[in-house]
């Protein structure tokens, strides 16, 4: 079943469209890129506080809600470029294991994010102990390993 | 110079370099991880030079703090990107996106020498304030361009059939 949506998504006049136009994955691509570097600075930004490292004189909580809406439309970002890479070479991603690694820890991401991480983001701080640093150290292993399986689904697929 | 990097391309090392199955996936997967703690971190104290985020966040806190984990990406980026240039030297000598992003590369640095030492001097005076002077509002725009534009060819040196016209006419990896 799921072999037949990604043949389906293959199969759409947009994936065609994509593979013959010269400019379309490679523009596609390295707005993902850009998009990855927002993406990154914002989740760094807060983790490295969660850590007690970085901008340490900045109430955290401040900090999170600040940066979160640039977490959020930056995901966005990656998500509306990173769609049409995935329609265009669905079976490519089908077969490779990375890509379904990567799925399953972006959606681990999402929900640790926006229940555990946002909640001791946000909370006052010096009252959840070591939990933040813990969090902070998740946040940044799980974002890492999203990248590194993005990566080698291009390289060893 | 092409002779130079010949002389890299048949050197042992770089043989082995290029003929290991996982070198140039370990290189390029921590070069992408690399970049993405220190352009993250740079977008963000541009942006904040800028006056897009962290407005509450004093100015200078921003390269006391931040900077050494930025710099600390910056360094495992050169390395990393250095390995894979001496992996493949000739694959990136003809390669106009190569010559472009260090030419970008280049330009990022010299704005960043220039803004830290002459905008910045006279931070204490905007430090806390939400109005940056221009100039280093202009610095932190140069910067955000400049480092997009760094991603952007990096990302675009594995495209070697989209190279312009007139830099393909030049030769210069034939």
């Amino acid at each position: 079943m799921m072999q037949s949506f990604f043949e389906w998504m293959q199969g759409l006049p947009f994936s065609a469209w994509m593979l013959e136009e010269t400019w379309a994955s490679p523009i596609i691509q390295c707005a993902h890129l850009v998009a990855l570097v927002g993406f990154a600075g914002a989740v760094l930004v807060v983790d490295m506080r969660l850590l007690g490292r970085g901008l340490i004189k900045t109430p955290l909580n401040q900090l999170a809600r600040e940066l979160d809406r640039w977490m959020i439309w930056s995901f966005v970002a990656l998500f509306v470029t990173g769609a049409p890479q995935v329609l265009s070479t669905a079976l490519k991603q089908y077969y490779s294991p990375f890509f379904w690694w990567k799925m399953q820890i972006i959606v681990i991401g999402l929900l640790f994010n926006f229940t555990i991480r946002r909640r001791v983001a946000f909370a006052k701080e010096g009252t959840l102990g070591h939990w933040p640093k813990v969090v902070g150290f998740l946040s940044i292993g799980i974002w890492t390993s999203v990248s590194v399986y993005a990566r080698l689904i291009g390289l060893l697929s | 110079m092409r002779s130079l990097f010949e002389w890299v391309d048949a050197l042992p090392s770089s043989i082995a370099l290029r003929e290991s199955l996982n070198a140039y996936p370990t290189m390029l997967t921590i070069h992408v991880v690399s970049m993405c703690l220190f352009a993250g971190l740079i977008a963000y104290w541009d942006m904040r030079l800028v006056g897009l985020t962290l407005k509450k966040v004093p100015v200078s806190n921003i390269p006391t703090r931040l900077f050494p984990w930025a710099l600390t990406g910056y360094g495992i980026n050169l390395i990393t990107g250095g390995l894979l240039l001496y992996s493949q030297p000739m694959r990136y000598y003809g390669n106009f996106y190569f010559w472009a992003k260090m030419a970008l590369m280049l330009v990022a640095g010299i704005n960043m020498f220039w803004f830290h030492y002459a905008t910045y001097k006279s931070v204490q005076a905007w430090d806390q304030g939400r109005e940056i002077p221009l100039n280093a509002r202009l610095a932190g725009v140069v910067s955000l361009v400049l480092w997009a534009a760094v991603v952007v060819t990096g990302r675009m040196m594995a495209y070697s059939g989209l190279m312009p016209g007139w830099w393909n006419n030049l030769n210069i990896g034939a």
